[in-house]
């Protein structure tokens, strides 16, 4: 899959939905398609709250500039030409009847958006999302006979069923948000929150959080899938294997490196005596898109340079930086975590 | 201010008062259901919360409208010496009690939209 498939819009109301974003775009000068864009809507959801946007947003820039170019006509025409601003029927008509008319539009619009997004579907996929200082802890339940695992910074979806995210945090108030998928919604410690979308064309998103957290606020992102079934299938069932057998001596080496630097004690990789249950889940990292939350792809290279320096990337991030590896040591390690797909 | 001006201005903002009353009923009674789950109980066949809030913007809803009536028809039977004041107060409260007619129905809207405890 690449990233051509998410450019391709809904079947529904496509062309309607490409004009109005392409105005939206124009006004905006900026990129609005793409993996993360509230404005290229991939789900019934975000499409709701797309047009809810669209529509307050140029009608509220046409009752402003009506309204003051009424003003201004009031302040600079000739007294004779401006006299029925300020009669009875302006007032009636301008001041009373417009705005009834108008708020009685949008008021039943408003809630009917809010009735119709995020409704909980019989049958959604249940996905446990925990926010912590920076990164996200992704859990999926065991259901129907599929075991229960843990993953990190990415969120996999079929393609066209239901989905529900139910959402806490760990430390401080997080807020998930999906802007391709749908709504915000937060992450309060103590307390869980629950938020329901459906991807509609297969593609890959950005989800981000929505709620100053920290200072790595701003690097705390993560990847969404949407998936055709069977390779959903596919992924969930690859996911619920414990980890790959090292089968190069280098590779063992790694997992040695691994074991000696005690990153265990914060790392679980399911099929080893790693069970520390602090920070992301190792066991399928070769198999994620990026690393760190959404920092870098995901490679031997980068890898290695988060080891050696997750301090300087993510400066206060809860891993420290193990900076006395050799170059060796280093290749190894990362070599390791890259083949646990 | 004599009886008959605390009549006028109590008629005049019957419509607000209204508006004010129907506001924390249904805010006050809604809260108060959905937080103590008592929401599934039925009135009639029609849930509690939903029950609630169609009778207190009918209720409220009535008010305004006499208040609406009563003004229209003070202002209707004023002759050309009435007093300023009398004038004001009348055509005030026929304005005040008519926004109020559109503001209470918004206020129950909701019910006939979402779910009681969304
Ligand atoms: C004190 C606990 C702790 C120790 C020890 C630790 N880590 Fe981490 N690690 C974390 C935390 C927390 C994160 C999440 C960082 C973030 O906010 O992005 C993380 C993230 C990572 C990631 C990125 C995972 C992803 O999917 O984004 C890798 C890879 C990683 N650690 C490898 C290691 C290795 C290798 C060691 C040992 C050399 C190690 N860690 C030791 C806590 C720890
Ligand atoms: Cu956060």
């Amino acid at each position: 899959m690449d990233l051509k498939t998410t450019r391709q819009g809904l079947p529904w109301r496509r062309t309607v939905t490409t004009r109005a974003a392409a105005f939206a775009c124009a006004l905006s000068l900026a990129g609005c398609s793409g993996v993360q864009s509230a404005l290229d809507p991939a789900g019934g959801d975000a499409l709701r709250i797309y047009w809810l946007t669209l529509i307050m947003t140029l009608g509220g820039t046409l009752i402003f500039l009506l309204v003051t170019g009424v003003l201004l006509y009031a302040i600079f025409a000739p007294p004779e030409r401006r006299a029925w601003l300020g009669g009875r029927r302006t007032i009636v008509v301008g001041g009373l009847a417009f705005p009834i008319v108008v708020l009685s539009g949008l008021l039943p619009y408003g809630l009917i958006v809010m009735r119709d997004t995020d409704v909980p579907m019989p049958g959604a996929l249940q996905v446990e999302v925990i926010g912590e200082q920076y990164w996200w802890r992704v859990k999926y339940p065991e259901e129907g006979g599929k075991s229960e695992f843990s993953t990190a910074n990415e969120l996999i979806v079929p393609v066209g069923s239901p989905v529900t995210v139910t959402v806490t945090s760990a430390d401080v108030i997080h807020s998930f948000w999906i802007p391709n998928l749908g709504g915000k919604i937060d992450m309060i410690p103590g307390r869980i929150n629950r938020l329901s979308f459906t991807a509609e064309r297969p593609g890959i998103y950005r989800g981000v959080c929505a709620e100053f957290c920290g200072d790595q606020h701003a690097r705390m992102a993560f990847d969404v899938v949407a998936l055709e079934r069977t390779a959903f299938e596919a992924w969930r069932a690859a996911q619920e294997k414990p980890a790959r057998e090292p089968d190069l001596p280098f590779l063992s080496r790694g997992r040695a490196l691994f074991r000696a630097a005690g990153c265990g004690s914060c790392h679980v990789v399911r099929g080893t005596e790693a069970d520390g249950a602090f920070g992301p889940d190792l066991t399928h990292v070769g198999s994620r898109r990026t690393i760190g939350a959404g920092q870098f792809p995901n490679n031997i290279g980068t890898l290695a340079g988060w080891i050696a320096n997750t301090q300087h990337i993510k400066p206060g991030v809860r891993m420290p930086s193990y900076g006395s590896f050799t170059g060796e040591e280093l290749r190894s390690l990362a070599a390791y975590l890259e083949s646990l797909k | 201010m004599s009886g008959r001006r605390t009549g006028q201005v109590l008629l005049m903002l019957a419509g607000l008062i209204a508006w004010a009353v129907q506001f924390t009923v249904i805010y006050g009674v809604t809260s108060t259901l959905c937080g103590r789950e008592w929401a599934d109980v039925t009135l009639l066949g029609v849930g509690i919360v939903h029950a609630v809030v169609a009778l207190a913007t009918l209720a409220a809803l009535i008010v305004a409208a006499l208040s609406f009536l009563g003004s229209w028809r003070i202002h209707g039977g004023l002759g050309e010496t009435a007093a300023a004041p009398d004038r004001f107060i009348s055509q005030a409260g026929i304005l005040i009690s008519g926004l109020s007619l559109v503001v209470i129905l918004w206020q129950g809207i909701p019910a006939f939209i979402l779910p009681a405890c969304a």
